[in-house]
């Protein structure tokens, strides 16, 4: 099914529950531009998302990474392009102070990923529990399923979110900077998670400020208020790709392998807001 | 010591706050837990000009009220659509309005004169048989909602994008909970009248929010302490010839003064558990 310019975007993605063929892209989109009313926020975005793919989202803040996911979403029609989505798709949004206070357990939180499953007025379950337990031992946290949210690690908290979509059980992920305030180990934890959700068949579309991190993916996509480029990373993250993307912040690093090559200033983290980008 | 209890209209006061407690304890969790206490003090205020109007026509109290508030719910429903700015300020300025113009109708329209005071602060030991119907049927149908949308209310709370993402209506949902902090606040006004409301339905799950940890034994606990402080209040008022509502809500006040108190204390290292922040709609 296809969403085009007219603006069905929101409706199509929330109708579209059925499987992708086997083989076939579950996202494709053609030349897409959204924003909000005034100048787009993005232009010109164009790529397309298969089963078991680890997707980059490069960009600044501001660079169009948020309104992509909106736009995935079904929230925010695009202005112009063709979106087909055969998927629905899961967030893992950041992990914000405003949330620490309340009562609830992982467990809780993990529950909340029924929602997308069962009616309305239905309430979850022996078995939505049982799932639930299951998703938490997914994410390494079954030993925390009673622990209050808020008293969890980032890491923790990034990692219930997770398990919070995996009960969701849509196949495309869209993790929002899960990696902004982690630790190195609390990272490790959750690119392992990424490579085993990948490993299942799963798309995931990661937003994130770490080029280093994204060149171990399968797909980068570069935004800067319209598509810089899309592809491999070997062969797409270039310094003029990289240059373009960040306009500017860009310093030569060492890389892991050894040699020196373009690398990302790291951006400033105390001041990302949740608006649209 | 219990006598007062053996007088008929005393038992029908306690019957009342008692059937009362479920309703209002059970949404207190969910009025703090969304930021909502200013909306309720609100909701029953806005009742008050209905409550005048009943009274001077002779028809049902509870109608006139339930009139009034579901104009004020379905108003700051509108205004809440168009952004949080001025939320809380056209609150405020509707309630000063409710205020006034219910003042207005009992001394120059209805001339109500000595029933303003029980509209204002009710008349717990007053109560008749549709007071008491009113106020199960109201706290059978918190229960029932509770039990249905609670998930779909705490899902928002917790994270309202998300929540939208996983198919949460929180548009209706979330006009359900006013509709129904509503109706309980006009249950409520014969009991604790239109100024005192937020003693039942606010002070007793907040206090309760500073001694539990998960929302199950927060609501147990919440509905809990309305059906103990109403009930201790009601035995004061009668010993000391003091009017009920009134000292249900200065009790219910000293209990969450104390029990924010002994928080406080450093008898051992507590992790910290804010409240939800003051103001509207806590997203």
């Amino acid at each position: 099914m296809s969403a085009a310019a007219t603006g069905e975007a929101g409706a199509a993605a929330r109708g579209a529950q059925g499987e992708a063929p086997h083989g076939g892209p579950l996202v494709v989109a053609r030349a897409i531009s959204a924003g909000y009313g005034g100048a787009p926020a993005l232009v010109g975005a164009d790529f397309s998302v298969s089963r078991g793919d680890r997707i980059g989202v490069l960009g600044p803040n501001g660079g169009g990474k948020t309104t992509l996911f909106r736009v995935l979403l079904g929230e925010l029609a695009p202005a112009a392009g063709a979106l087909t989505m055969r998927t629905r798709c899961a967030t893992v949004p950041q992990t914000d102070r405003s949330r620490l206070d309340f009562p609830v357990s992982a467990l809780d939180v993990t529950l909340m990923g029924t929602l997308a499953r069962l009616d309305w007025w239905r309430r979850p379950g022996r078995s939505e529990r049982r799932r639930a337990l299951a998703a938490l031992d997914r994410v390494g946290l079954a030993a925390h399923d009673r622990s209050t949210f808020g008293e969890l690690s980032s890491g923790q908290r990034q990692r219930v979110l997770i398990a919070r979509a995996l009960m969701a059980d849509m196949d495309l992920l869209l993790l929002d900077e899960p990696y902004s305030g982690l630790d190195a180990p609390s990272a490790e934890l959750i690119t392992a998670l990424i490579d085993d959700l990948a490993a299942e068949g799963r798309a995931l579309m990661i937003a994130t400020h770490d080029v280093e991190q994204a060149r171990g993916w399968d797909q980068v996509l570069c935004l800067n208020r319209r598509q810089v480029a899309f592809g491999v990373p070997d062969q797409t993250l270039s310094r003029a790709v990289l240059e373009a993307t960040y306009a500017g912040a860009i310093v030569d690093l060492p890389r892991e392998g050894g040699g020196i090559g373009p690398g990302v200033l790291p951006p400033h983290h105390h001041d990302h807001g949740h608006g649209p980008e | 010591m219990l006598d007062p209890f053996s007088l008929p209209f005393v038992q029908r006061g306690l019957a009342e706050v008692l059937l009362l407690a479920v309703g209002a304890g059970l949404l207190g969790t969910w009025i703090v837990l969304r930021g909502l206490a200013f909306y309720t003090h609100a909701v029953g205020t806005a009742a008050f000009p209905g409550l005048v109007v009943a009274d001077g026509l002779g028809f049902a109290a509870p109608l006139g009220a339930l009139g009034a508030a579901a104009i004020f719910a379905a108003t700051v429903g509108r205004l809440a659509r168009r952004g949080r700015d001025g939320y809380d300020s056209l609150t405020a300025l509707v309630l000063v309005g409710a205020l006034a113009l219910g003042v207005i109708l009992a001394s120059d329209v209805f001339r109500s004169g000595a029933h303003v005071e029980s509209l204002l602060f009710g008349s717990l030991l007053a109560i008749g048989t549709g007071d008491v119907v009113l106020a199960a049927a109201v706290s059978a149908l918190s229960l029932g909602t509770t039990l249905v949308l609670g998930r779909h209310w705490l899902a928002t709370g917790f994270d309202q994008h998300g929540a939208r993402t996983l198919g949460v209506n929180s548009a209706i949902t979330d006009a359900a909970l006013l509709a129904l902090v509503a109706l309980v606040s006009v249950a409520a006004l014969s009991a604790v009248g239109a100024l005192l409301a937020t003693a039942l339905l606010v002070v007793p799950a907040a206090t309760a929010r500073l001694w539990t940890q998960r929302l199950g034994s927060w609501q147990l606990a919440s509905i809990a302490l309305v059906a103990l402080e109403g009930t201790v209040g009601l035995w004061l008022s009668v010993k000391f010839n003091a009017p009920p509502g009134a000292t249900i809500a200065v009790l219910a006040s000293a209990v969450f003064g104390l029990a924010a108190a002994l928080r406080a204390l450093p008898l051992r290292a507590r992790r910290h558990v804010p409240t939800a922040p003051a103001g509207a709609m806590n997203r």
